[in-house]
Order: C-alpha cells, then sequence, then structure tokens
C-alpha cells in the first residue's frame, strides 16, 4: 500500500471555473462535505488560483485563456466538467490537461472518486516526467563520458586506460565522474575551438 | 388532528442478516407506534412495508415499488452497504430518502440518504484507539466478503499501521458462509493480539463459535479477544455463549438487558425524528433532506442529522458482552459524524497516530 485512501484532503482547497449555475451547488456542497474549500471563478481562473490542490472546469465553455498556465501544464490536480460529449469539446478538455472528470448535471456521486482519481494520475504523470528527465541527464551524461574517452584514445591511450584517467581525474577533483567528463570536454573544446572538438568528437 | 403521512418500510426480515434487521425492523414499529400515540405531534404514520428476504437484487425493485405505488417518500430500511447502493438510484429518481440506522463504512453523503447510526470515526477509530493500547498491537482482520468487510479492514489497516502496530492477515468470507476451518488454522498459527470481526450474520455467530471451542486448547485458554463495529444486542440470542467477552461499539447499548440494541434504538429515533421534522409542517414530508431538515432549523429545532453532510453525531461507547449484557468500558461524548475521515487531523483524540501513511 502506498497512498492512504483517506490521504489529506480534510482543508485542501478547490477552484471550480463554471459559470454560476445550480448544479455547480452540488459539486460545492459534495467538495464542503468531504472536507474541502470550494471556490468559484468565471470566467478566468485568478492568478492565486496558483495555489490550489485542485481544479475543476467546464469543459463545455472553457478555453485556453482562462487560465493562468499553459494548456497541459497545471501544477495540480484538474477535473473536467464534461456535459457535451462531442469530440472537439472533449479534445480541448483533454488538451488542457484533464487528470479525471465529472459528467453534468454534478451530484453528490463521483466527486470523491474524481478527486482521488484526479490526484494519481497528476502524481503520476509527474512521476513520469522527472523520471524521463532523470534518464535524460544519465543518457547525455553517457555521452560525454565517451567523448572525455575519446579524448584520451585520440592521444594514443587503450580504452580502458582512458576509462582509468577519467576515474582517477575525478577522485582528484572530487567530483563524480560525469562532471569531471564534463571539464574535461569543456576544456578541450576551449583549447582547440568548437570546430576541432566536433571532429574529435566524430572521430 | 393528526396527518396521516405513509413511511415506507424496507427490512429482509428472513435471510443470512435477519437478526439484525428484526432489530431495525421492530425499532421502526415502535416508533411508529409512539408517534401515533404522541398527542402532542400533528403527524401519524402508515406503514408500507416490503420484505427483500435477504436477496441483493429485490432491494431496488420493491423500493421502486413502495416510492410508486404510495405517496411514502421516507422509508426506513436496508441493513447492507450492498443494499443501500442498490436503492439510492431509485431514492434519487423518485426524490425518497432513506432512513438509514444502522453502522456503515463512509465515504458517502448522498442527498437521499439520512445516515442515522454511526460511520467509522464514530465507530472503528474510537475502538481501535482504545484496542491497541490495551490489548496489543497485532491484529487480525476478519470480514464479510463485501463493501462492508473490505472498508473496514482497509481503515483498520491504516489506524494500525499509523500506530505501529500490525495487521497480522485480511480474510474474507463469503456472506453466509460458515466454513471457517482455514480460518481457525490461520488464527491458532498466527496468535493474534485481538481480531476485528466485520463479519455478518450467520457467518459471524459460526465463527464465535468455532473460535469459542479453540479456548478448550490450553495454549488459547484464554480466549483472544474479538472486536466489533457491527454486533449489537439483538445478536446475543443468534449467537449464544460464545459471544461472550465479545467488545462492540456503538452509540447507545441496552441499559436493561433488553435485545433489541442500537440497531432498534437508532431505527425508533429516526422515526421520532421524521414526526418532529414533519410535525406542523404540512406538505414537508415531501421536501428534499435538506431543505426538511433547514426549515426545522429555522423553527428553532436541532436536527439528529447534520444538515452539510446527513450524518447524526453520535457518541462512541465500548462495552464488553458479559453475561449477556453489554458493560461499557469506555465512553466519548457525541462525535460530529467525518463520512470521508478527512476532518481526523483537526480531532484532538490521538493527535500523533494522525500521520499519512506512505
Amino acid at each position: 500500500m502506498t497512498r492512504i485512501r483517506t490521504e489529506n484532503l480534510g482543508g485542501a482547497t478547490a477552484w471550480i471555473l463554471h459559470r454560476p449555475h445550480p448544479s455547480v451547488q452540488g459539486l460545492i456542497r459534495q467538495l464542503g462535505v468531504i472536507g474541502l474549500e470550494a471556490r468559484e471563478a468565471w470566467p478566468e481562473l485568478p492568478a492565486e488560483s496558483i495555489g490550489a490542490d485542485f481544479i475543476f472546469y467546464d469543459a463545455d465553455m472553457g478555453h485556453d485563456e482562462q487560465f493562468p498556465w499553459a494548456p497541459g501544464q497545471s501544477p495540480m490536480p484538474m477535473i473536467a466538467l464534461i456535459g457535451s460529449e462531442a469530440p472537439g469539446r472533449l479534445r480541448w478538455a483533454m488538451e488542457m490537461g484533464a487528470h479525471a472528470q465529472l459528467l453534468k448535471p454534478m451530484s453528490d456521486k463521483g466527486v470523491y472518486a474524481a478527486l482521488l482519481v484526479a490526484r494519481s494520475n497528476f502524481d503520476r504523470a509527474k512521476a513520469s516526467e522527472a523520471l524521463i528527465a532523470d534518464l535524460q541527464n544519465r543518457l547525455s551524461a553517457r555521452q560525454t563520458i565517451v567523448r572525455a574517452v575519446m579524448m584520451f584514445v585520440m592521444k594514443g591511450k587503450t580504452e580502458a586506460e582512458a576509462y582509468d584517467i577519467l576515474r582517477q581525474t575525478a577522485m582528484a577533483w572530487r567530483v563524480t565522474i560525469e562532471t569531471a567528463a564534463e571539464r574535461l570536454v569543456a576544456n578541450h573544446s576551449n583549447e582547440r575551438g568548437t570546430d576541432d572538438g566536433r571532429r574529435i568528437d566524430l572521430a | 388532528m393528526k396527518r396521516v403521512i405513509d413511511i415506507g418500510v424496507l427490512f429482509s426480515r428472513s435471510g443470512i442478516y435477519a437478526a439484525l434487521a428484526r432489530g431495525a425492523y421492530t425499532g421502526v414499529l415502535q416508533g411508529v407506534e409512539e408517534v401515533n400515540a404522541d398527542a402532542s405531534l400533528d403527524v401519524a404514520f402508515r406503514v408500507i412495508e416490503r420484505d427483500p428476504e435477504g436477496r441483493l437484487d429485490r432491494y431496488a425493485p420493491l423500493c421502486r415499488e413502495i416510492l410508486r405505488t404510495s405517496e411514502a417518500r421516507h422509508i426506513f430500511g436496508c441493513i447492507t452497504s450492498a443494499s443501500r447502493k442498490e436503492v439510492i438510484p431509485e431514492l434519487e429518481r423518485f426524490d425518497g430518502v432513506l432512513w438509514y440506522t444502522v453502522p456503515y463504512e463512509g465515504f458517502e453523503a448522498s442527498e437521499h440518504v439520512a445516515y442515522m447510526h454511526a460511520c467509522p470515526n464514530q465507530h472503528l477509530l474510537p475502538l481501535l484507539d482504545w484496542a491497541l493500547p490495551t490489548l496489543g498491537s497485532r491484529a487480525y482482520l476478519l470480514g464479510s466478503n463485501y463493501i462492508w468487510g473490505w472498508e473496514m479492514a482497509q481503515i483498520a489497516r491504516e489506524r494500525i499501521a499509523a500506530a505501529g502496530g500490525h495487521v497480522l492477515a485480511d480474510r474474507y468470507l463469503a456472506l453466509g458462509d460458515t466454513e471457517l476451518d482455514h480460518i481457525i488454522q490461520d488464527i491458532r498459527t498466527l496468535k493474534p493480539d485481538f481480531i476485528l470481526n466485520s463479519l455478518v450474520g450467520d457467518s459471524s455467530y459460526a465463527f464465535l463459535a468455532r473460535l469459542a471451542e479453540l479456548k478448550q486448547d490450553p495454549e488459547f485458554a484464554d480466549g483472544i479477544p474479538v472486536l466489533s463495529c457491527n454486533f449489537t444486542e439483538c445478536e446475543i440470542e443468534a449467537a449464544g455463549d460464545a459471544a461472550e467477552g465479545l467488545v462492540s461499539v456503538g452509540p447507545w447499548f441496552e441499559p436493561e438487558g433488553g435485545r433489541g440494541g442500537s440497531f432498534h434504538e437508532m431505527s425508533r429515533l429516526a422515526v421520532h425524528e421524521l414526526a418532529k421534522l414533519l410535525n406542523g409542517r404540512p406538505g414537508a414530508e415531501n421536501l428534499p433532506l435538506s431543505e426538511l431538515l433547514h426549515s426545522a432549523i429555522r423553527s428553532g429545532y436541532t436536527p439528529r442529522i447534520d444538515p452539510a453532510h446527513l450524518h447524526a453525531a453520535q457518541p462512541a461507547i465500548i462495552a464488553r458482552l458479559e453475561n449477556s449484557r453489554f458493560r461499557e468500558i469506555k465512553r466519548l461524548p457525541a462525535l460530529r459524524a467525518d463520512p470521508y475521515l478527512t476532518h481526523r487531523s483537526q480531532s484532538s483524540q490521538g493527535g500523533s497516530m494522525l500521520k499519512v501513511v506512505k
């Protein structure tokens, strides 16, 4: 078991981006019952909504400019309020970054589930993004190490010797092998000029 | 002159949890009798009764039948959460209200249900907060294989983990199942400090009987404490002596050795509550529940149920069954219901235990 299902929703803030409508009251009521503070906005989310824990947004009349962030870049879980199931509206709702959905008319049903599903999807997306960024960094670090090793090989060392020099350099500088490789490659490029450097890299 | 108002009654008077339903059913009938005899109230109730016989698929059609073929908008009924979930769509469709008078697992706040008994912050959590320091921290969770059993185990697991305890196992039995060899074997092996028994009806009685037999084994002569959030006086007869020593939690226990228990009492009170809400307000029986509550509040009446989430505030009383009577061990004053357990961190009870579990 990872996250508990009775997780800290108490005291969380949810903004509802929807034109004033009786069925919004049902949503507000249910959010209150669950323990959240609900705040309404229309036609735009104010800047302070960036600090919200959840956003509920109208998929029927919504558009990009209502949000103080770019589509798909919300800093919190977003829940689309869907009335029309026309493909164009659904596409917009998804591009905006729906982590969960509620069908209109909103009632006492599905709100708790939507909160939990949205948060779970949001967390998973965040974790995936972080993992991808980390893998990209490591991938580019590997390329740098190969470049540094190649520099020594070009100077007549064997590959094993080149790795050993890199390791010892890193130890002497008290940095990671990746950082040492980065510095060596940068120094080399500065000495030789970028054109030469590139030629060596390609060799 | 009293107005006569139809009310629905939807309890299974046969089937595997008939003993529980009987407690609630007789409570409703007693409440109706008292209301009808009370000259200070301008309402009298006429009961429209249906019996789903413990069959889950009968609840929705019979609920619909009451709402369609009679004037009744208020229905007293349902024991299991599964049956409550069955009738809610019918209540929504026909503007009905279910008066639900037994404990449940929370995580619901329908606008069409008056939750008159207790939810986990009023039963399970106070019970565990008492049990863990008193009985020990190694728990065995046992329940009927449906939402009540599952969710009780889930909430218990979180609370026990947060308190540094251990859940040795959680096991589920189909409703009505009395095949318990593997469970007893399990318990012999694991030797838990206590067992949380969320079995319902016949499974529960069979389990208590088998566990009592285990005491003949010198190793288990002292017995393993059994806790329950759903065992009340109305089951003492069905469970027999094997239930002796069981620790239960609830909003009310019989003071004089009665056999109705809180299912009976909360049902009786629910009927009185409806009568008070309708008293002096002709036509109010057709109002949505929250409006009915608000109109009563405006005229100075304090309803038992909170108009925000339609759950009753309840004391949590922990009691042990001794000589066929529940003796109070501990009592917490009336607690506001927290059906989604989101207000836990604000309570003063056991604040240090309320960490998020990863």
